[in-house]
């Protein structure tokens, strides 16, 4: 079917360029309640995705470019699809640009081998290690978990002559557990992915979560309080890198769409700080070369070949984050999606930052700064307070503040972790936000 | 006029659909399938760019058995007969199917159903889509200087569903759409945005914005640029019907979704029959609403849209199921059971979940404040099934003084507070009634159309 797309396409005149991407899934989704299998699930599917770029003029007449995307199902009418993309995209108007030219596209490790040897065998071994490793802490059940294995191969073609392929698996897991009885029972909830069954981190996570729900059952509520704020390990990624529901403000503001109209503050060579910057100077990497990582690709939907880019050094930014046509518009290097966040190692032990009294967050129940602006105001679902040599756990209040003002005043540490789109510190001190209680 | 009910590959597969049923339960307790053809379109235009892209399209058939104790799902893409028939006798031959576990098929039940609307958008060209954004982009850039971006989006989503068991042969086809507004402006402390939105199960015709409300967006951005932060406390706050929705499906959406029962992690449980709120909370969930985004005629299941009323007078009355939760615990179904696509499995999700509204004018109800903040839109909410603790942030609030709702504005706002205790605090339901739409989903996957609202609501909340 590829064939046929690509010979309608090259036949049709109207058309300037264009990209196919072929992509098909296959996937296997095992949900247990208990000590039993609620559901077991296959799944396949196989789509045809194509751009098409058309010359256009807006309505003064100047020339424009138009893009039209279209999808088509295996066995569907290719000609009737094409014909759509090609009216759509000669009715949009955009400021001329055009598709990336082929570059060198470097493999990546994106695969989980030993997944694709036996998906419903490696699923169910992930679900079988998380029930023994509970059958370990006593004072949790497992209630309930999902985990879904899928393998996904996309071949990607343009009239460029890019002609790529590559393969990709995921894996995602969830899970519950319960502590205490009653109206006093507690839960943790918890949720990762990840592109290989081995950076599930399986047996740690299962213990973190345990000691966080046998936390929760002695939470009380927080005080109010302003002072030195710990966060670690997802959670500090979380913050970092954003998460599907909630994406990164570093990413948002350092979007070259966004620079293009004018939303973003941020100038290459200037500090993407409003103020001063009192704790750690702040570096990032865009790196959609990570191996295994989430957002990696070896290219991205128009082919752009992975890259590792400087995003900000020592608080100045380095670059802007831009697909083929915002580059093409501000005359920028096109870097294609964003990929992981990559910080360096900070220079402070865990164990320094933990010194003194402060407050660590473990669980926020949604970290969802504004976009824009970075203020923020989030529910917190478990904490620690330190003081004075003890540890007390809470649960509730608010952590208030602004995003770019906690990382101006930051220390990180030495110790690093990959979190799935995220590389860099585990641990990181912010020196000065306020806990509404 | 409105497009066919289904598409051709559709029509077809569904008279071979009893046959399939056959081989499910040749063997099976319990067979069903689905034919599901999900599509999207968006339109969006800003003050840089334009684009019309087509969301992922999925099409594809379920086929449905139950061993006894697991129910087992095979998802394949498109509706080829011969594909299917052998994927059917290949799906049950090697299950074990000795469990002596039922399922109830339900009612006898027939029908064909499709969304009314005046202007189905299947049938409006593209350039007269994308001229009424161009359109809608002049009008707001048109109203004050400090815009720097102001982004229309159209969303048309269709979905064909037909549903087959031994005792149902049902298909719907659903026209939802979606117009959103994002502007964004600047001031001197940097940029700030506000947002709007209309949606629902309809044509074009329920998406028009008076220049009134494109006033009032505008206005509100402008103010946001002088927002200061509210101090942390609790307040006594009216809420706007966008928040007080997020609350409900916040707190009695996702916490009596039964699933969550069946899973242990429901403090709701352990609540039917008891007090949760004040006598004036009354908490709905109803897919048959007409013309909203999160309504639909039949669910998943193939079980018929009706209302289900979760919390009565403060007391809470029941939960939304799907058909594995509601056998598994053993209680009446509510048409709850939902999926994302044919990818996905069902839960037991929320439609259009709402309060009840009550007999107060909002005036009277603002009036009662001497001191406190007036909530007016939220951009977002979390559950917390188990603690019962609220998320839910207001982008922004303003202050009321002596009854009457000023201009100073704080954002953002958090929304915090133990359900029991925030439900418990609602002192004054107004007579308005509005739901606002948007997507839900299960931790971070499985999306679905909702909507939520109610009225405005009096309370004590803990802001931050």
């Amino acid at each position: 079917m590829l064939e046929k797309i690509v010979k309608a396409l090259s036949s049709n005149a109207d058309i300037k360029a264009w990209i196919i991407r072929h992509d098909s899934t296959r996937g296997f989704q095992q949900y247990e309640l208990k000590d039993s299998t609620e559901s077991v699930r296959e799944v396949e599917s196989e789509l045809y995705t194509v751009d098409v770029l058309c010359d256009s003029q807006d309505s003064e007449g100047k020339p424009a470019s138009g893009l039209g995307t279209v999808s088509i199902l295996p066995g569907g009418e290719i000609n009737n699809a094409l014909e759509k993309a090609v009216l759509t995209a000669q009715l949009v108007h955009n400021q001329p640009y055009d598709f990336a030219e082929p570059a060198s596209i470097s493999d990546l490790e994106l695969v989980d081998r030993s997944y694709l040897a036996d998906p419903q065998g490696e699923i169910q071994t992930v679900l079988d290690t998380l029930k023994d490793t509970t059958a370990g802490f006593p004072h949790v059940r497992l209630t309930a978990a999902e985990c879904f294995g899928q393998e996904k191969q996309t071949h990607l073609v343009s009239s460029k002559g890019v002609d790529a392929q590559q393969s990709a698996t995921d894996i995602y897991l969830q899970w519950v557990y319960i502590g205490g009885k009653g109206e006093n029972e507690v839960e943790t909830f918890a949720e990762t992915r990840r592109r290989r069954i081995a950076d599930l981190n399986l047996e740690e996570e299962a213990a973190l979560r345990a000691q966080y729900t046998s936390d929760l059952l002695e939470a009380a509520a927080p005080e109010s309080y302003s002072g030195p704020v710990v966060v670690k390990g997802g959670t500090l990624a979380v913050m970092a890198a954003g998460e599907m529901l909630a994406g990164s403000l570093l990413k948002t503001l350092s979007s070259a769409s966004l620079k293009y109209s004018g939303e973003t503050p941020w100038e290459i060579g200037k500090s993407i700080f409003p103020g001063e910057v009192k704790g750690d100077d702040f570096t990032a990497w865009a790196n959609r070369q990570f191996p295994y990582g989430v957002p990696s690709s070896a290219f991205d939907h128009e082919g752009i070949p992975a890259q590792r880019v400087p995003l900000i050094e020592d608080n100045l930014l380095a670059s802007f984050i831009s697909d083929q046509r915002f580059a093409y518009y501000l005359n920028l290097e096109p870097s294609g999606d964003f990929g992981c966040l990559e910080l360096p190692a900070g220079s402070t032990s865990t164990a320094k930052l933990r010194e003194g009294s402060y407050l660590e967050i473990a669980e926020f129940s949604w970290f969802n700064p504004d976009p824009i602006t970075g203020n923020f105001a989030c529910e917190i679902r478990l904490g620690y307070q330190e003081k004075d040599g003890e540890r007390k756990p809470f649960k509730g209040g608010m952590l208030v503040g602004n995003l770019l003002e906690a990382l101006a005043d930051v220390r990180w540490s030495e110790e690093t972790g990959f979190y799935g789109n995220y590389f860099g510190p585990q641990a990181a001190r912010f020196n000065n936000l306020k806990v509404a209680g | 006029m409105k497009d066919k009910l289904l598409k051709p590959g559709m029509e077809k597969l569904r008279l071979e659909l009893g046959e399939v049923v056959g081989i499910l339960e040749a063997r099976s307790p319990y067979g069903a399938v689905t034919l599901s053809s999900r599509e999207m379109t968006r339109y969006f235009v800003d003050n840089t760019q334009e684009r019309v892209s087509t969301g992922e399209p999925t099409a594809g058939v379920i086929l449905r058995t139950f061993d006894g104790k697991t129910m087992r799902e095979k998802g394949l893409g498109g509706f080829h007969k011969e594909e299917v028939i052998r994927a059917a006798k290949s799906f049950v031959s090697g299950v074990d199917f000795s469990s002596n576990g039922k399922l109830d098929p339900g009612p006898e039940r027939t029908g064909d159903f499709q969304t009314e609307m005046e202007n189905d958008p299947a049938l409006v060209p593209t350039d007269q889509k994308l001229d009424a954004l161009r359109d809608m982009n002049r009008r707001v850039n048109a109203i004050d200087s400090r815009i720097i971006n102001a982004r229309v989006s159209f969303l048309e989503m269709r979905e064909k569903t037909v549903f087959r068991n031994r005792v149902a042969d049902l298909a719907q086809d659903i026209q939802r759409v979606h117009m959103g507004l994002m502007i964004t402006v600047m001031g001197e402390k940097g940029a700030v945005w506000d947002f709007d939105s209309k949606c629902g199960t309809g044509g074009l015709e329920i998406l028009a914005f008076s220049d009134e409300e494109l006033a009032e967006l505008v206005g509100n951005a402008i103010k946001l640029l002088d927002a200061g932060r509210i101090d942390p406390g609790e307040y006594t706050v009216v809420t706007a019907p966008g928040v007080s929705g997020v609350i409900a499906h916040e707190s009695f959406g996702h916490g009596v979704e039964t699933d969550m029962f069946v899973k242990e992690r429901a403090k709701a449980a352990n609540f039917i029959g008891k007090r949760v709120g004040s006598d004036l909370v009354n908490i709905f969930d109803d897919p048959s609403l007409p013309d909203e985004f999160g309504s639909y005629f039949f669910d998943d299941e193939g079980y018929p849209a009706q209302p289900t009323q979760i919390v009565k007078s403060g007391i809470f009355e029941r939960g939304l199921t799907d058909m594995f939760s509601a056998s598994a615990l053993e209680i009446q179904r509510s048409p709850n059971g939902r999926r994302q696509d044919f990818t996905r499995k069902v839960y037991p999700r929320m439609t259009n979940t709402f309060f009840g509204s009550g007999d107060l004018s909002v005036e009277e109800l603002i009036s009662r404040v001497e001191e406190g903040i007036y909530i007016p839109k939220v951009s977002s909410g979390m559950e917390d099934p188990k603690g019962w603790g609220i998320q839910v942030s207001g982008h922004y609030a303003f202050e009321i003084k002596g009854g009457k709702v000023t201009e100073k504005m704080y954002a953002p706002v958090g929304i915090t507070g133990y359900v029991p205790d925030v439900l418990g605090s609602i002192s004054g339901v107004a007579s308005d009634f509005s739901l606002s739409g948007g997507y839900c989903g299960k931790g971070t996957k499985e999306t679905v159309p909702v909507t939520d609202g109610g009225p405005h609501l009096l309370m004590k909340a803990r802001l931050g």
